[in-house]
């Protein structure tokens, strides 16, 4: 059984997700729900955009927004009418935007999760700066509040344990180094070497070209 | 107020210029979006503004170039493959008219002492507020 198909399977029996029969076999459809969620990932630039500029300016308006984040008001205008619609943004009589409560949580929740992500990214798995804050953005929206929670969890355990993390990416290093790139003697692959598929793949966005 | 200079006045322009190419690309989304018999209310009003927003578009453009410059189209837009009814359709379309309208509203404040500009973003603001009116009006209960 491949590791995709174990992944797979465990996750069927999850509740809450959602599954397409097909003749050869079982379509997993989460890509649709990410398609679907009110927080898409420019929905989340939105609100952090609101939230900086309160932050910053003390008011948001449709234009700082859309100064902020480079793009017109008309977008910015139409983007925001969902998160009203969700109790996410609110637009006071003179026009100008706060986040209510449950956005506010939403955002710092955002904030929190990028954060995470690009420390363990960068700090912890080694990949450069840039990629890590690049990749961080665009899971920050996706990443589920248990995910993060876990996450969050490792990350207070990498920084209480210094030495021995030291250690373990020093171990680390060596075994990657030393990998015969053989699937057959391969604990982690099956039919193909995994190490190889994800180097020889072309660039998956913008960021790695 | 300092006259801006051309090169400040064109930027003010492009922001303009990207308000009404995006208006109209929403416009022609919509006109398609519009599902049922709702569509035979809506569809000629729809159709009116995709032609309206990029003719103001190109009158946009013109001044640009007439600053000597050539205008920069920088939008980044995403339509939803949804179905939406003549209200809906009306009440998004609201939505970025007014945004264009305050726009316009936002460039008349930062070109101030330019007359001819000035002039030109006034007459733009009369037929962007006619617009919404009109929407508003066709949205009255």
């Amino acid at each position: 059984m491949t590791i995709a198909s174990r992944i797979v399977r465990r996750i069927r029996d999850e509740p809450g997700v959602h599954w397409v029969a097909k003749q050869d076999g079982v379509s997993l459809e989460i890509w649709k729900a990410f398609d679907q969620n009110v927080v898409s990932h420019s929905a989340a630039h939105h609100l952090m955009a609101i939230d900086e500029l309160m932050r910053r300016l003390g008011y948001a308006r449709v234009s700082d927004v859309a100064r902020t984040l480079n793009i017109t008001r008309g977008s910015v205008s139409v983007s925001l009418q969902p998160l009203k619609d969700a109790g996410l943004v609110v637009q006071d009589e003179n026009r100008h935007l706060r986040l209510s409560p449950q956005g506010q949580s939403l955002v710092d929740a955002i904030r929190t999760k990028r954060l995470v992500m690009t420390r363990l990214l960068s700090e912890f798995f080694g990949v450069d700066a840039i990629h890590a804050e690049l990749d961080a953005c665009k899971m920050e929206h996706l990443l589920s509040n248990a995910t993060a929670q876990r996450l969050v969890s490792f990350l207070r355990f990498i920084d209480a344990h210094g030495p021995e993390i030291e250690q373990f990416r020093r171990d680390w290093a060596v075994h990657d180094a030393n990998c015969t790139h053989q699937p057959e003697s391969c604990a982690s692959c099956d039919a193909v070497c995994l190490a190889d598929t994800v180097a020889a793949a072309p660039p998956s966005s913008e960021s790695e070209t | 107020m300092t006259k801006l200079t051309p090169a400040e006045a064109a930027a003010e322009l492009n922001r303009l210029f990207a308000e009404e190419v995006e208006a109209s690309i929403r416009y022609l989304h919509l006109v398609n979006a519009v599902k049922g018999l709702d569509r035979v209310l809506v569809e000629p009003i729809l159709r009116e503004g995709v032609r309206e927003t990029l003719e103001h578009a190109d009158v946009i453009a013109k001044k640009i170039r007439a600053l000597g410059h050539v205008p920069k189209l920088d939008i980044q837009l995403s339509c939803p493959p949804r179905a939406v009814g003549a209200r809906e359709a009306l009440r998004i379309a609201l939505t970025f008219e007014e945004a264009a309208l305050e726009a316009y509203q936002d460039v008349l404040r930062r070109v101030e002492g330019d007359v001819p500009l000035e002039e030109f973003i006034r007459s733009q603001i009369a037929v962007e507020s006619e617009h919404v009116a009109e929407l508003k009006q066709l949205l009255v209960e």
